[in-house]
């Protein structure tokens, strides 16, 4: 259980207000699996029907984007912090 | 996203509504964002944001900028007090892509800038689901508290 992954309050409902959750390692998508079956319901938050994240979803490796790493098979080792934030738009 | 117990009262000082609006006077014609910080139900920390789409009619926080600013959230102890963005020729009233796009579960400050001066509203955006298109506007009440100490002395 060493990963870190940051549960932003808006999917909290989903882990009983829980805002950290720490999982094996693996590639984000083995972490988004992890989160769903621990969290049911969080999964679909995360990922659209082509099972690529939503758009309004940013997910952050460290400091770092995942959509300027390797997206959904970036790999997450031990002790790294991973971030889960709603893009905030509008109009 | 429903009944969260939230606060419904987004208190600033004077400075901080003052720096908010000037932001959102600075981004014209673009609509301007940012969040504010909150503490004990105080908002305590405006931070202005780049509007991604630099757009008169959309906005979206620069999701580094969000990043980190939800970083220094964290190491400040403080809360998610609000998201704020501009309506530079409407009213302060959630516009249909508001509603559509609404992601966050704190009150939406928006600041219209079709009157003089600016008017300042709130609203929370009550959703199921984040992916939900529909959701429910609630008014949120703005209460600027006019004042003196709303900074250290000068010198």
């Amino acid at each position: 259980m060493s990963v870190e992954v940051r549960i932003p309050t808006v999917f909290r409902r989903f882990t009983n207000q829980e805002a950290v959750a720490s999982l094996e390692p693996g590639t984000i998508a083995d972490l988004v699996a992890q989160l769903e079956r621990r969290y049911p319901g969080i999964g679909d938050q995360l990922l659209a029907e082509d099972r690529q994240l939503h758009r309004f979803i940013n997910v952050y490796l460290n400091d770092e984007d995942i959509r300027y790493l390797n997206k959904l098979e970036t790999q997450v080792s031990e002790g790294d912090t991973v971030s889960l934030l709603p893009s905030v738009a509008g109009g | 996203m429903e009944g969260s117990g939230l606060a419904d009262v987004v208190r600033m000082s004077r400075a901080l509504a003052d720096e908010m609006v000037e932001h959102c006077l600075q981004e014209r014609p673009n609509e301007a964002c940012g969040i504010l910080a909150a503490s004990n139900g105080d908002i305590t920390k405006v931070f202005r944001m780049t509007n991604a789409t630099r757009s008169p009619v959309r906005y979206a926080l620069d999701p580094q900028e969000q990043f980190a600013a939800y970083k220094k959230l964290e190491e400040s102890g403080w809360d998610l007090g609000g998201v704020f963005h501009s309506h530079t020729r409407t009213e302060a009233y959630p516009s249909p892509t508001d509603v559509r796009l609404a992601s966050e579960d704190v009150p939406y400050v928006i600041v219209s800038l079709a009157s003089d001066p600016p008017s300042i509203r709130a609203f929370r955006i009550l959703k199921e689901s984040l992916i939900d298109a529909d959701g429910r506007i609630e008014e949120a009440t703005v209460v600027v508290e006019e004042g003196e100490g709303d900074g250290p002395p000068d010198g």
